[in-house]
């Protein structure tokens, strides 16, 4: 199906593809398709594009790769309601934002996915060691190339 | 907003399957027992506030960014992107 993103222009996504939260996100509580597309192939991020906004996407990206004792406790009665019957079938995200040169991750409100039902919720979890803005890396300046 | 006044164990009810039970009052701090059905969600204001504003402040982030990002990060993890499963399969 082709969606209209205000990023990438017209994208062709199979309709498999798409993600459904049913709760929306905080504070876009009504957008609750998305699809997670590449910017660059092989990228360590990508875009949640909102499936009917072309201009609401997030960025997100794998929190284990950047935070190594990050934990997203699930309750039972969580993992009921999302159909999952192991952890095995969750994927988690978290959303990145930017503060100066530094990517944040937002590992107080995670991404969890059921990844074979493709549907996801934003949890806001009580465990205060992790913030709304915890740093990610900082994005250095390009190094000047010498002179030929 | 409605005010009521509760004492240690007493219950209000918000609608018809919202419950919120005085557990217990120490000094300052009140302890509240929440009963809701699963999809109600319920959180400390300021937490749910400061995920929400920071969900907003997020779609400022732009392409070039995350470019810089991945080159830095290519070079640090010296490997591509480990896989992660069908979610990441394109």
């Amino acid at each position: 199906m082709l969606i209209e993103t205000s990023r990438f222009g017209q994208v062709d996504v199979e309709g498999s593809r798409i993600l459904e939260f049913p709760k929306g996100l905080l504070g876009f509580p009504r957008h609750t398709r998305y699809v997670l597309l590449e910017a660059e192939r092989d990228s360590y991020f990508w875009w949640l594009q909102s499936v009917d906004a072309a201009d609401l996407a997030f960025v997100v990206t794998d929190p284990s790769l950047f935070v190594s004792t990050y934990r997203v406790p699930l309750r039972q009665e969580q993992m009921d309601e999302m159909g999952m019957a192991s952890l095995d079938e969750a994927q988690v995200f978290v959303i990145v934002n930017k503060r100066g040169n530094v990517l944040t991750g937002n590992l107080q409100g995670p991404l969890v996915v059921h990844v074979q039902e493709r549907r996801g919720e934003q949890l806001v979890l009580s465990d205060r060691r992790f913030t709304t803005r915890v740093p990610l890396m900082e994005i250095t300046p390009k190094m000047q190339a010498a002179s030929a | 907003m409605l005010v009521l006044s509760r004492q240690r164990d007493e219950t209000i009810m918000i609608g018809d399957e919202v419950e919120i039970t005085v557990v217990d009052i120490r000094g300052d701090k009140v302890r509240l027992g929440i009963t809701a059905p699963r999809q109600v969600q319920v959180h400390r204001k300021e937490v749910y506030e400061a995920i929400k504003r920071e969900n907003t402040d997020a779609v400022d982030v732009r392409v070039e960014d995350l470019t810089a990002a991945d080159q830095q990060l290519r070079t640090t993890f010296r490997q591509p992107r480990p896989r992660r499963g069908p979610l990441h399969g394109t």
